[in-house]
């Protein structure tokens, strides 16, 4: 009897230690979960907060450019337009050096004029997107064409394309992408009329768009640098320009969800890739 | 297009702050095939007394044109563009407005406000000698102004 009841009360004993040993390993466990819980909410947070402040800086740097870009314009355009005005009363009037330097202040006050105006319509890619819709790439494609109609008729240009989608997207971006990597092409030709081919696939999430020339290609250790506003690989008398055109069409389809990037070899024409998100419902 | 307009003197009032943009504005009107005066005023409130002739303008003519900027010290621009078109004693006269918004904002409000042209200054002066020119042309030739 005693020794049953010794029996009992060990297996009882032996009972509540596994529960309370049990309990304690519940326990910890638990005060890991809250613990882990209140980890990733802080982590959640400050995700949150650096995404909050990126946006911030990014809206405050994009008011930065257009403000700057805007009221700079304003006393450059009485620079330029009284130098102007005297290039155009004493041109020959004074003496050949003041000829020329007045030449040097308007050729200078020119080219900042564009660099100001470039830089004012690549921070309006940014700030001021209207909301995106269905696009029909054809459409938009014709209107480029138009667009660039003369330009493609002085170089006997040649340009081909596939059947192309209809997109979520800013229509007016979407040209000015179009217009930006076909007049390129154009642009920097080779020694035959430009072959331009523009083409599209479907890549499950996104549109792959790609447009293919046979121009003077581009030597591959300059991929990325040709991206970055007013960036230029050749000097202003063999390609005018002041460097803004991939730049813009960077942000654009950056604005589209998507990327931008190119492959090719000097002497050997250049193939500009780009996506265009199919989850862009609304304006991002 | 030169319609030398029975000879008549035609009267511009530009309101425009900025001496060097007057200066250049009557650069570019100085070669006018069509005889004009131009009085200038620098702000929005000196432009409407002008127009009412009070004060010190109580001898001022009656503008055949008006060049207006938008961005003005005092009453701006847009407020005078407002008044002009809201007083019927000065509503007929045709208002230009010459500025450097391209503010879609700016342009709007303006033909909603009824102004005769809207006209963003070139930042070129070639083209802006052009637009002054067609200006010219336009608004002192081949327009029939209102009778004063």
């Amino acid at each position: 009897m005693g020794i049953v009841m010794a029996l009992l009360l060990a297996l009882a004993a032996y009972f509540a230690m596994k529960a309370w040993f049990k309990e304690q390993e519940v326990e910890a466990v638990n005060r890991e979960l809250v613990h882990e819980n209140a980890e990733r909410r802080r982590a959640e947070e400050a995700v949150a907060r650096h995404a909050a402040d990126l946006e911030r800086s990014n809206a405050e740097l994009q008011q930065f450019a257009y403000v700057a870009s805007h009221d700079l314009q304003e006393p450059l355009r009485i620079v330029a337009g009284y130098v102007q005005l005297l290039a155009r009363r004493y041109q020959g009037r004074l003496d050949a050096e003041a000829d020329e330097f007045i030449a040097f202040a308007v050729d200078g006050a020119t080219r900042m004029q564009g660099l100001i105006s470039d830089l004012l319509t690549y921070s309006r890619v940014g700030s001021r997107g209207r909301a995106f819709e269905p696009v029909r790439c054809e459409d938009v494609l014709k209107q480029s064409l138009a667009s660039l109609k003369l330009m493609i008729e002085e170089s006997r240009a040649t340009v081909t394309h596939d059947p192309l989608p209809t997109v979520t997207a800013d229509a007016g971006q979407l040209h000015q992408l179009f217009l930006n990597l076909i007049s390129n092409a154009v642009k920097y030709r080779g020694g035959t009329p430009p072959a331009i081919h523009i083409a599209a696939a479907d890549r499950a999430d996104a549109w792959q768009f790609s447009v293919r020339d046979n121009g003077i290609g581009i030597d591959p250790k300059y991929f990325e640098r040709i991206f970055v506003i007013f960036q230029r690989l050749h000097g202003k008398d063999e390609y005018p320009g002041t460097g803004i055109g991939l730049a813009i069409s960077k942000k654009v389809v950056e604005n589209h969800g998507g990327r931008i990037w190119v492959e090719s070899q000097a002497g050997k024409g250049a193939t500009f890739y780009f996506t265009i998100s199919k989850n862009l419902g609304r304006k991002q | 297009m030169k319609a030398s307009t029975s000879g008549s003197l035609i009267e511009i009032l530009m309101v425009e702050d900025n001496p060097a943009d007057v200066r250049l504005t009557r650069e570019a009107f100085k070669d006018a095939k069509v005889l004009n005066k131009m009085s200038v005023v620098g702000d929005g409130e000196a432009a409407l007394a002008f127009l009412r002739r009070q004060g010190r303008y109580a001898d001022a003519p009656r503008p055949d044109l008006i060049l207006l900027d938008l961005n003005l010290p005092k009453k701006d621009g847009r407020e005078v563009l407002e008044e002009i078109k809201s007083d019927p004693d000065l509503k007929r006269i045709p208002v230009v407005v010459l500025t450097t918004s391209e503010d879609q904002r700016d342009v709007l409000k303006a033909y909603d406000m009824h102004v005769n042209a809207y006209i963003t200054k070139p930042v070129n002066l070639d083209q802006f000698m052009k637009i002054v020119e067609a200006v010219e042309n336009f608004w002192l030739s081949v327009v029939k102004l209102p009778p004063k």
